[in-house]
């Protein structure tokens, strides 16, 4: 890992065209600004892999085909119930 | 982008031949191909798909790579699952889909399907897919948090919460 230290309003440049900004530190918490093109990703790490982990997840419980499905919906819809349910 | 799979094209359709594990070699027209403007994260040697239905009877769509022959995910309209699901899409991503303010993007869910027991599905309302079908670009769109799961149960047979 390369270690910088920056003071507020200091920045690092990753490649071109992408920035990390030190806004404002206060309260043990700093405020951080990224600057990237619209298709490189920018995200908080714990969502990042979050995301990471349930497509990885998905991918590989994928089955080979969805024969297995046939019974769980069976043509009987009243059975998926989707709640609206949010949060975790 | 053509270099990566192997091509053969039908005097007809121009349609062009990949290898997939679940479906063998598919004949997929290039006009369906989809591109994602960001990859999945987790996957990013993966940037063309193809929808592919399940069936006629049913709900399910494959999202089948076509960079990687193993990958495919399983996937349902949101609006069938969860039509009140309402996932913010930034401005600047509509802009990344190449989509206007007004335009209506489709918005997939990628389902979990656990192999031993399929009942305990759950869709990703976390990173749900969004895509401009007519310019066939999509990008898995990050929500937040604390307002959506990435594991929301498909069935719920109590209304225990």
């Amino acid at each position: 890992m390369l270690i910088l230290a920056r003071k507020p309003g200091e920045a690092i440049a990753i490649g071109d065209g992408i920035k990390i900004r030190v806004l404002e530190i206060k309260g043990g918490q700093v405020k951080i600004g990224v600057e990237a093109p619209a298709e490189v990703m920018v995200h908080r790490e714990e969502i990042y892999l979050r995301i990471v982990e349930e497509n990885t997840r998905a991918a590989a419980e994928a089955p080979a085909d969805l024969s297995s499905l046939a019974s769980v919906f069976g043509g009987d819809k009243a059975r998926s119930k989707p709640s609206p349910k949010s949060g975790k | 982008m053509l270099a990566m799979t192997t091509t053969t094209c039908t005097e007809t359709h121009g349609e062009i031949t990949v290898s997939t594990s679940r479906f063998g070699q598919l004949s997929v027209n290039p006009e369906k191909i989809i591109t994602m403007t960001s990859p999945f994260l987790g996957f990013p040697d993966s940037k063309r798909f193809i929808v592919k239905p399940h069936g006629e009877e049913s709900p399910f769509l494959w999202l089948q790579s076509l960079d990687d022959p193993k990958l495919a995910f399983v996937a349902i309209q949101a609006a069938l699952l969860i039509p009140q699901y309402q996932p913010e899409i930034p401005g600047l991503t509509r802009q990344e889909l190449q989509g206007s303010p007004e335009q209506p993007l489709e918005i997939l869910l990628i389902l979990t399907i656990p192999k031993e027991n399929p009942e305990g599905m759950t869709a990703n309302l976390l990173g749900p897919v969004a895509i401009n079908s007519q310019k066939r670009l999509a990008k898995q769109v990050l929500q937040d948090p604390t307002r959506y799961d990435a594991c929301w149960p498909v069935f719920t047979m109590d209304q225990t919460e």
